[in-house]
């Protein structure tokens, strides 16, 4: 899947776990400061990633991404 | 006859599956046979059929007593999945699932969320953030639970409170600084984890460093916040506050500060801390200064009873632990 592609799904997965706008997310958006979400969120973010795009992620590690493009090179990593 | 002691009773008139996906590990193997040979429970050993049995037959259990379930067997698997991915509001689909159930931890937790198991037992090998994601992405938390939280049930020499010398306390473990919908969530499932393994009528106090209104501050507010969400929540439970400790559980006290009607002040049975930095240092004051007995964590806000042990726990300790979450299990389908 190519880079761009993959930014799409992810930012489409994101929005729809922490129930956000997708227009409302970028690169940039930080999971601690812009989402404030619980690890609740995280949880579902987690199980959507590894229903759609195949990738098995370690909550930690995913827990420890500032942004959306840090979840992206972690999920490119498990590709 | 100790409160422990009455649980066990208590486990052996209605014994329940415990799904152990660790019964490998030497100590867990040892829990889940002597609790499920003396009638306590239905011990389920999932994993590696093969080298479970072979384990047993070294360590000299009777195989009669384990209903071992076989991880590589493919048509039970698939059944599972299917009866799982049928649930309402599951997170993992077929794929993903499979995946995810090749690790023992996440198969049995998919029994019990099918029910072929009433409780799923683990932490000896599994660390405490792996059973709770287990937890959260295949059992799921309660409806307006927002949450993962603990309480611990205090055993206290010389105490005379309204349920003798035990009170539940929460959340000294999980949970480390709430919010207040978080807040007010611990509450309700203390609520609910007393209801179901004791058979209390709950009485639930929200405490802190104030008693209505006698302080004030942002720690405070937090906590009226706290109680509000959760009698909104919940106005079939008695939870009131804002106490503090003594104003909570002390009739003489309650009658000097609370000067309004109060099913909790003077006669709570569970008592919730603010946060973690409270709950761990009261209770160690309980133990060290009480001589108390803390039995625990048992964690709560699951859709059904998700049990993690201590890692360095000893086998006395695993099998109280399991009798602990058969009790509840069983409570909870009252």
């Amino acid at each position: 899947m190519e880079r761009k592609e993959l930014e799409a799904k992810v930012l489409e997965l994101v929005a729809a776990s922490y129930k956000k706008d997708v227009n409302e997310l970028s690169m940039e958006t930080s999971f601690k400061e812009d989402l404030s979400g619980a690890s609740v969120q995280m949880v579902a973010l987690v199980a959507e990633i590894e229903n759609e795009l195949d990738a098995t992620l370690m909550l930690a590690d995913a827990s420890a991404c500032a942004t959306i493009s840090e979840l992206v090179d972690l999920v490119e990593e498990e590709l | 006859m100790s409160i422990l002691d009455q649980l066990y009773e208590k486990a052996k008139q209605n014994p329940q599956k415990v799904a152990f996906p660790e019964a490998a590990n030497e100590k867990m193997m040892q829990a889940a046979y002597e609790t499920g040979r003396d009638g306590y429970i239905i011990p389920v050993l999932v994993g590696d059929a093969a080298e479970l049995k072979r384990l047993a037959a070294e360590r000299g259990y009777e195989e009669s007593i384990f209903t071992i379930v076989d991880i590589h067997e493919e048509a039970y698997k698939n059944e599972l999945i299917a009866k799982y991915v049928a649930l309402p509001e599951t997170r993992l689909k077929e794929k993903a699932l499979g995946r995810r159930m090749e690790d023992p931890l996440y198969y049995s937790m998919v029994m019990q969320a099918v029910e072929e198991a009433d409780v799923t037992f683990a932490g000896i090998d599994n660390t405490t953030g792996d059973v709770l994601l287990a937890g959260q992405m295949i059992i799921g938390l309660k409806p307006g639970i927002s949450t993962i939280s603990s309480i611990g049930l205090c055993d206290i020499p010389g105490f005379e409170g309204s349920e003798g010398s035990l009170l539940a306390v929460g959340d000294s473990a999980v949970c480390t600084n709430p919010n207040a919908e978080q807040l007010a969530s611990i509450a309700i499932s203390a609520c609910d984890t007393v209801a179901s393994l004791l058979d209390w009528e709950p009485r639930c106090a929200m405490v802190c460093y104030s008693t209505l209104g006698s302080g004030q501050g942002e720690l405070i507010d937090k906590v009226t916040e706290a109680l509000k969400i959760a009698q909104e929540a919940r106005p079939d439970l008695a939870i009131d506050g804002e106490f503090q400790l003594d104003a909570a559980i002390v009739p003489a006290v309650a009658e000097k500060k609370v000067k309004r009607e109060s099913k909790v002040a003077g006669k709570a049975n569970v008592v919730i801390w603010p946060d973690l930095n409270v709950g761990n240092v009261s209770v160690k004051l309980i133990q060290q200064f009480g001589h108390a007995d803390a039995y625990g964590p048992m964690l709560q806000g699951f859709n059904k009873v998700v049990c993690d042990c201590s890692r360095g726990a000893p086998v006395s300790e695993i099998k109280g632990n399991v009798v602990i979450s058969a009790v509840r299990a069983a409570g909870d389908k009252k």
